[in-house]
């Protein structure tokens, strides 16, 4: 498939890997699966290295993850961001906002 | 009179289209010589400028045209996207605060960091509203 989200346990973390464009057209979706994931877990990881593009409808999926894990005590992390991700999240100044990780292992030692 | 078009597409406004136009958009600053970086972040701008339409100016609705026409003159390229939708109040569509963290709000953030020159203008008689964008070109692709 060229797009799409899977989301997956390890331990107390649950691990959201996403590939594709993630544009308006699907992101609502993304965004129902990150906040659907805190319903099983209290800490998210956002696997990002599959994403060949993202948009701000994007990125805000993902800051709605970061605020709903913060005001519920758990955690949130983006795992291994392409460089398109990466470069979006500078453009919104967002790179210092989020805990960016290589990997959860990383995310968890932190 | 204006130079010749680049690019000139119609489409419909939805976010289904906007995978094509992204296509389209980055095969014509290819062609014109803009780097892989340059092309990545004016490419994410025109997205944002029609997604913005898409969900505000038609509000998400109908099956509302935008034309998007891309022109180069005098050493920039020129990107004009005009919708039918109801009249936009241009004071009411500016960069946010970056240094607040919430979701949503940063496209114009993302067309103003891009672009050199934008500028937003309803169009007389409730004919919709023209967004104009202007990107000067760098050293290798001026």
């Amino acid at each position: 498939m060229d797009k799409g989200c899977e989301l997956d346990r390890d331990g107390d973390w649950a691990v959201l890997r996403v590939w594709g464009e993630v544009d308006l057209s699907w992101s609502q979706d993304v965004r129902k699966q990150v906040l659907d994931a805190f319903t099983r877990v209290k800490s998210l990881a956002v696997h990002l290295d599959g994403v060949s593009y993202i948009d701000s409808s994007g990125i805000a999926a993902l800051v709605e993850g970061f605020q709903h894990a913060r005001s519920k005590g758990g955690r949130f992390a983006l795992l291994a961001p392409s460089e398109s991700v990466r470069a979006v999240l500078e453009l919104a100044r967002l790179d210092r906002v989020f805990p960016i990780f290589a990997d959860l292992a990383a995310a968890r030692a932190t | 009179m204006s130079a010749p078009a680049l690019l000139r597409i119609e489409f419909t406004a939805r976010a289904e289209s906007l995978s094509e136009v992204r296509a389209a958009v980055q095969r014509t600053l290819f062609a014109q010589g803009v780097d892989g970086r340059d092309a990545a972040r004016i490419v994410l701008a025109i997205d944002e400028a029609c997604a913005n339409v898409i969900r505000h100016a038609y509000r998400g609705c109908g099956d509302g045209k935008i034309d998007l026409r891309i022109e180069r003159h005098r050493g920039a390229l020129r990107f004009r996207l005009r919708d039918r939708a109801p009249a936009v109040d241009p004071g009411c569509v500016k960069p946010r605060d970056l240094s607040v963290c919430r979701p949503g709000g940063l496209g114009i953030n993302i067309i103003d960091d891009t672009m050199d020159h934008w500028r937003l203008r309803p169009l007389k008689r409730c004919a919709g509203n023209v967004l104009t964008m202007v990107r000067r070109l760098r050293a290798r692709s001026a």
